[in-house]
């Protein structure tokens, strides 16, 4: 027989219809020899049908839509900048002389385009303060990386590398999912004292990150490129001590190209 | 097994796109002008996720596209909510102030008089993560396990946060109520 306290916590999610059968036995079991349960669930009907009946439900206006699908319609016919080189012939790569050139045309185009993206660091920040508030820290809490990293596996078309540096001061406390440069990205969490460092990566795409420190209120992000991987460290810990942290996370990190 | 979502050109598909996400164009709406709490942001918000979800539905593995969506929806309204509001001073929610008074009393003093604009009110009232979770569970019917997913926190958590933002809201309905008696 389910207790009160257990009884008393588990009626919104019985009213929701989210208790599996087994539990929903037991509550009903309890339910039915305790008055104080029975009130409360009446209570706890009566306001969210009252919420359901009485809350303005905001609907988009037609104008939004015919919005939408002109802006998803001149996004569709912009040339898709990123892949660019998916078209270059094969001919052309296979001529020695004017591969070079294309290897040269390359690097240069790579180097100017791994200038910082700003927008990405933002994004990084905000998601870093976003995960501070609430309890929206950690989804998996643990201090061992073999569980923060198993953790991940069927939540992400990657497994992520999670280095250990509990020894140096900045000891891992766990993962969470979060979503940066448009995709799903682990984001692993250390802590230095009270301060926490969110460790955002995912799989590089065309564009590399450059080492390079990016500072707003207070925040610092710092992004990498390794192994075909993205690395995006963000934190208000002093920049000292950031980089610090960067330069154990590089150092650590082991060189291995995905699929080795 | 990565499903591609583009047409031959590399292009993302388009129409593929708007067919499984234009449906949930008024939830998206929905969420977004309670967090945001005008029209104008509300909208801005809403392009720019889909948007955003556009350039990432190659990457988008079938299944929930609902709670795919509302993932990247709820981003974009997070960081809005951060520039809109970077002059006030930032309260840092924490689940443990926001408790509410005792349940029985509560109870006591909740009459049913509460109508569309006073739910209204006490609604606006709550904590950005409050409104959001009821607004996801009782206005569009998201599941635990969905809300658990857009909102990136563990299940029991949405069921701690959601009978605690219930409290609340009744906490502010009687409050309401009180106010208008006098």
């Amino acid at each position: 027989m389910m207790n009160h306290d257990e009884a008393a916590r588990l009626l919104g999610p019985y009213q929701d219809g989210e208790l599996d059968l087994t539990t929903c036995v037991r509550l009903e079991e309890h339910l039915a020899g305790c008055p104080l349960c029975q009130q409360k669930l009446a209570g706890e009907r009566e306001l969210t049908e009252l919420i359901g009946a009485e809350t303005p439900r905001f609907t988009a206006s037609p104008f939004l839509k015919t919005r939408i699908q002109a802006a998803l319609r001149s996004e569709s016919a912009a040339p898709e900048t990123m892949h660019w080189w998916k078209q270059l012939s094969p001919a052309w790569l296979s001529s020695g002389l004017a591969g070079a050139a294309v290897v040269l045309v390359l690097l240069a185009i790579g180097l100017s385009s791994m200038a910082g993206i700003p927008e990405l660091d933002q994004d990084a920040i905000a998601n870093h303060v976003r995960s501070l508030q609430a309890s929206h820290l950690m989804d998996v809490v643990s201090t061992d990386q073999h569980t923060v990293k198993p953790w991940f596996a069927g939540k992400l078309d990657y497994s992520p590398q999670v280095v250990d540096l509990g020894l140096s001061g900045y000891p891992l406390i766990g993962g969470r999912l979060d979503v940066l440069d448009h995709r799903d990205v682990a984001a692993i969490i250390y802590q230095r004292r009270k301060h926490y460092i969110n460790l955002f990566i995912w799989p590089a795409g065309a564009h590399a990150l450059r080492d390079r420190l990016y500072n707003q209120n207070g925040y610092h992000a710092l992004g990498w490129t390794r192994s075909g991987m993205n690395y995006l460290a963000v934190s208000e810990l002093g920049e000292k001590e950031f980089r610090d942290f960067v330069t154990m996370v590089q150092d650590q990190t082991v060189d291995t190209r995905p699929g080795e | 097994m990565v499903e591609q979502h583009r047409d031959v050109g590399g292009n993302p598909d388009r129409s593929g796109f708007e067919q499984v996400f234009l449906p949930h164009l008024d939830a998206a709406y929905n969420l977004a002008r309670w967090l945001l709490r005008n029209d104008q942001d509300a909208e801005d918000a809403v392009q720019e996720a889909y948007m955003r979800a556009y350039k990432a539905f190659a990457r988008f593995r079938g299944g929930d596209g609902k709670a795919w969506f509302m993932t990247i929806l709820r981003n974009v309204c997070y960081t809005m909510i951060k520039k809109l509001r970077s002059h006030e001073t930032p309260e840092p929610f924490d689940e443990e102030i926001h408790q509410t008074m005792g349940e029985s009393e509560m109870q006591e003093a909740f009459r049913q008089k509460a109508n569309a604009e006073s739910l209204h009110g006490a609604l606006e009232k709550l904590p950005d993560e409050f409104r959001e979770i009821i607004v996801l569970h009782d206005l569009e019917g998201l599941a635990y396990k969905e809300i658990a997913a857009v909102a990136g926190i563990p299940i029991g958590t949405v069921m701690s946060r959601l009978a605690r933002a219930r409290a609340r809201l009744r906490t502010e309905l009687v409050a309401a109520q009180a106010r208008e008696a006098l």
